[in-house]
């Protein structure tokens, strides 16, 4: 309980500071989105006159970014971005800043397991992530009801809002196995960010066939489909679940074993 | 001497590391291109009265997507957000890492000026990012070549790519003068990715909407854009500020540092 409190404590400010720039992120773009639905329904008009092909080809997507829900979802990408750095920054840093800041002995012989040790680290970076997608939540809710031109579905709103909270829990497991697995890591954002932007670009770059959407976190939810089925893709739910079991178990098995060296 | 060799060898990993993404980056995006050329013409005619938002979203902007060069501009700008990112952390942890990993002491007792030092730090790292621009730079000359079909492309890249050495050198001295005044030597990475991360973020919500157009003097991200570099050559009133920019950083962190008390 002790070390729970503890890093609760240590992550607090890191933690508010994220929630802010996640809500400030969110007021700044949805407060966009009259001026740009409004374009948007202007530019429809336009494409009446254009061939049936290139309408079909265009149509929908112009359809969908005129909808609120459709233009959060587009937006939601750089709200992700942001999130997956805040959750990889964590599990980096939780398991790995003991060796680094040369407290590991100090803590390592208390007694209590080193199982204990990290499922407490564990758990009061989940409440810190939980805390910021609550809050979160919660603002873009509000913002969305105060900008929004027509009604719009809350149900598919909150699904592609849990995302954040999903991709989020994937990128902690990640970055736990990986701080858990290299000896010492020296500099906790330059890793986190290499790991995250890696993860983006190839899902910019990779995003377009089904295959390759395995590879990045950030496209295991698809907006459309959330949008057209009012529902998850349960394969790549399930993958994203497998995923983080799978780093976590692997983070206690190393974890135990590992070599930890004194000052 | 001794302090560049070191540095160079302390950083060639990752600098590795950079230059194979970076490739991998221009490939697999320049591999997409070979399926969208097809498309044609009056698509190109659509996007161009299309609102600016909806531009921003399917990132094309003005650009001509059937042509290589055109592609490679849409690219390009994923292409500098690496650059950038590799600039700052190598500008932050450059400076603030002999804090970080408590070899102050040792360095800094050496018959060598702090200035020297500092002087000689910066060199290396502007070293490393000449080289990973020049390895982008020859990348994406050989690799957009071959899609080219004989269109002529080496004058555009060759522009972007001097606006992207620019920025890269920006975001380097941004990240030296942040570490050389922040009190945490652990946090300067984070303070400069923070600022990395924000111009990002504002340079996309410029596209997003009109109003806030006379914004773009904040982000670097909005000074050498591929679409009016491609099309009209680096704009000086850009180049003036990058490099005033770039001089008040560099002098700052020289000034900054030399006064600094050292976390032993």
């Amino acid at each position: 309980m002790n070390i729970f409190l503890y890093e609760l404590k240590a992550y607090r400010k890191s933690t508010f500071i994220w929630t802010g720039a996640l809500i400030v992120l969110v007021i700044l773009f949805m407060s966009m989105f009259p001026s740009i639905s409004k374009e948007i329904n202007e530019f429809k008009k336009l494409l009446e006159g254009f061939p049936e092909g290139v309408r079909k080809a265009l149509g929908i997507q112009v359809d969908t970014i005129g909808s609120l829900n459709g233009y959060y979802s587009y937006i939601f990408l750089y709200i992700t971005l942001c999130g997956a750095i805040q959750a990889m920054n964590l599990g980096i840093s939780i398991s790995s800043k003991e060796i680094r800041e040369k407290t590991a002995d100090f803590l390592l012989t208390k007694p209590v397991t080193r199982t204990k040790i990290l499922s407490s680290k564990i758990l009061a970076a989940l409440t810190s992530l939980l805390f910021t997608n609550i809050v979160y939540v919660i603002a873009a809710i509000t913002v969305a009801n105060a900008v929004k031109v027509e009604n719009f579905s809350l149900y598919v709103f909150l699904l592609i809002s849990l995302t954040l909270l999903f991709t989020q829990l994937i990128m902690f497991a990640v970055g736990i196995i990986i701080a858990v697995v290299f000896p010492k890591v020296k500099s906790v954002i330059s890793l986190s960010l290499g790991v995250v932007f890696a993860f983006f670009l190839i899902g910019m770059v990779a995003a377009a066939e089904e295959a390759t959407r395995y590879l990045s976190p950030f496209k295991y939810f698809d907006y459309s489909y959330i949008m057209n089925h009012e529902g998850y893709e349960w394969s790549f739910l399930l993958l994203g679940m497998f995923l983080i079991v799978l780093s976590l178990i692997g983070s206690f098995v190393i974890y135990n074993k590992k070599d930890i060296h004194t000052v | 001497m001794n302090v560049y060799i070191r540095e160079m060898k302390a950083h060639r990993k990752s600098l590795i590391i950079w230059c194979i993404g970076m490739i991998a980056l221009i490939g697999s995006g320049m591999g997409k291109f070979a399926g969208l050329s097809s498309s044609g013409q009056s698509m190109n005619q659509l996007m161009a009265q299309m609102p600016k938002s909806l531009q921003a979203f399917l990132g094309v902007g003005s650009l001509d997507m059937s042509t290589a060069s055109g592609f490679y501009g849409v690219l390009f700008l994923y292409v500098v957000l690496l650059a950038t990112i590799h600039a700052t952390m190598i500008g932050a942890t450059i400076i603030s890492k002999e804090e970080r990993d408590k070899t102050v002491e040792f360095l800094f007792v050496k018959p060598m000026p702090r200035k020297k030092i500092i002087g000689i730090k910066l060199l290396a790292a502007l070293t490393q990012v000449g080289i990973l621009s020049t390895i982008t730079w020859a990348a994406s000359l050989l690799i957009v070549g071959r899609y080219s079909n004989g269109e002529s492309i080496n004058s555009d890249i060759g522009v972007t790519m001097i606006g992207m050495l620019i920025l890269q050198v920006l975001f380097l001295v941004i990240g030296t003068a942040i570490a050389a005044s922040t009190k945490k030597p652990g946090k300067a990475a984070t303070l400069a990715t923070g600022v990395l991360l924000v111009t990002f973020i504002l340079s996309f919500a410029i596209d997003l909407s009109e109003k806030i157009e006379g914004l773009k003097y904040l982000t670097p991200f909005k000074y050498f854009e591929a679409k009016n570099v491609i099309d009209a050559g680096l704009e000086l009133i850009f180049v003036g500020i990058s490099v005033v920019l770039i001089g008040v950083l560099a002098v700052s962190t020289f000034v900054l540092y030399d006064k600094r008390d050292l976390n032993v």
